[in-house]
């Protein structure tokens, strides 16, 4: 018996420990919301003249955040079901109390028969409530299918919209620079960066699928052919000299599965170099 | 069987694995001179640096289906200076968070006969091309703005063509494993030279 007595009272002193923590929570990010309406009241009414749109925006996107995060404090897992607490006033007195004026910042000096009623209020104004039964009926009147529905073209109207307005802006910043000149080609940086990977368009006995803009393949086989016995020399230098037969026969194989180039410019190249391909 | 990506890699062998982090971009040649303006305002004062540089790059196969890349690198303004040797192994993508490509980078300084050396080792050349263009630095991060000139006599580094009217721009910094905050660093640099040159992460697989 003693075990569940004790078990419920740490149950018990957990859910108050994490009563606490909530409403701390709570408390500052309200804290938070108040002061950030309160300086948007501020910029409105004192600063309205040299108010520009973009600043406007910007104060709603900070309140609209702190709701959020608002929203997401009280759905957080670990916040108790603030419904299930019940708030009752055990004293009500007609004279200053000089605790509640500290905390609530001066705003509420007394705790007294007219306050309470307005302070802790759960039900919402009465046309609010109205407004909320109308919605509600409204709501229920459609019909599943017809909301879905209805969800779907709004979601497809607010991505279309946005579609067009960054497309939109795309073009006016490429539009305004079409006149300037381009600083550069994104075709190019490819070329370059496949070069230098991995000899893109570099090798001069590959067939190279891609050279640079502006570079054929052509005028660079014929170079080739002329300074075939230079790569004779190159190759010999490095190598023992009896492999050379061998790999030329090789090559000469390896010329016929490969051939995209003309046959005789292959074969003068394959005889003369020692490709990597076969060792 | 994959081995694990390197930067989880612990220190092995008394060295430290050393990542080449990098980002790359294209400069059309009218708008160099800006790009270089730029650049020198930008990065640390120090007298302007050009480079004309011979890189040839050198394959191994074995038994396994990709062969293993080397690439020697030589100053051809600057006699005397040593040879360059490089390993640069598999960029480590799938990181979306990482906003530069990141590679396993060995770099060694050697003598000039690696040619030679290589040759005999089994490498044999698969391409080679000269690189021409300017160095500048910031801080840890080296900026290069270089053009590549393919050779059209293997060899003869004299009869060379340019690849393409752009020139070729890389970020680079050589840091130890695992400093991803470098990554940061250099995309707010590549920030600053927006819109003249746009640099990025750029997977050269995709472009095989």
């Amino acid at each position: 018996m003693r075990h569940s007595h004790t078990y419920l009272f740490l149950l018990v002193q957990r859910e108050e420990k994490q009563l606490e923590a909530s409403l701390d929570a709570l408390l500052s990010q309200v804290a938070d919301l108040k002061n950030s309406l309160g300086s948007f009241i501020y910029k409105l009414e004192n600063e309205y003249d040299r108010l520009t749109w973009p600043s406007v925006l910007d104060s709603f996107a900070l309140l609209s955040g702190q709701l959020n995060t608002l929203n997401k404090v009280l759905k957080h897992e670990k916040t108790p079901l603030f419904r299930n607490q019940v708030i009752i006033p055990l004293v009500l007195s007609p004279d200053r109390d000089e605790d509640l004026m500290r905390q609530t910042e001066g705003r509420v000096p007394v705790f007294s028969h007219e306050v309470v009623p307005d302070h802790l209020r759960t039900k919402p104004d009465p046309e609010v409530e109205e407004q909320e039964k109308q919605l509600t009926t409204d709501a229920a009147r459609i019909g599943a299918d017809a909301a879905q529905k209805q969800i779907q073209s709004l979601n497809k109207m607010c991505s279309n919209l946005l579609e067009k307005i960054s497309k939109e802006e795309r073009e006016s910043e490429s539009g305004g620079l079409r006149p300037n000149k381009q600083t550069f080609n994104p075709a190019d940086t490819n070329a370059l960066v496949a070069a230098v990977a991995f000899g893109k368009g570099l090798s001069n006995w590959r067939p190279s699928g891609s050279s640079g803009p502006g570079q054929p393949g052509q005028p660079g086989t014929g170079p080739i052919l002329a300074g075939a016995s230079g790569l004779q020399q190159v190759q010999m230098a490095g190598a023992p000299s009896q492999q050379q037969p061998l790999l030329s026969g090789v090559q000469m194989a390896q010329a016929g599965q490969t051939g995209k180039m003309p046959s005789g410019i292959k074969t003068n190249i394959k005889s003369a170099s020692m490709h990597p391909y076969q060792r | 069987m994959e081995a694990p990506p390197v930067t989880m890699m612990p220190v092995t062998g008394g060295t430290i694995n050393m990542m080449e982090y990098l980002l790359q971009g294209s400069v059309l040649d009218h708008s160099l001179e800006s790009l270089i303006h730029r650049l020198r305002g930008l990065c640390d004062n120090m007298e302007p640096e050009t480079f004309l540089d011979h890189e040839m790059v050198f394959l191994l196969k074995g038994q396994q289906a990709s062969p293993f890349v080397l690439r020697a690198r030589r100053s051809m303004d600057r006699g005397g200076a040593p040879w360059h040797l490089r390993y640069l192994g598999q960029p480590e993508m799938g990181d979306k968070n990482r906003h530069a490509l990141v590679r396993n980078c060995v770099d060694i300084a050697t003598s000039e006969n690696l040619t030679d050396f290589l040759m005999e080792m089994g490498f044999r050349m698969d391409h080679e091309f000269v690189a021409k263009g300017h160095l500048f630095r910031k801080g840890i991060m080296k900026i290069m703005v270089y053009k590549i000139f393919r050779i059209l006599v293997p060899g003869n580094t004299d009869s060379t063509e340019a690849l393409s009217l752009s020139y070729l721009v890389e970020l680079s910094v050589v840091a130890p494993a695992g400093q991803d905050m470098v990554s940061d660093d250099m995309r707010n640099f590549a920030e600053q030279l927006k819109p003249l040159v746009h640099l990025e992460k750029i997977d050269p697989k995709r472009l095989m």
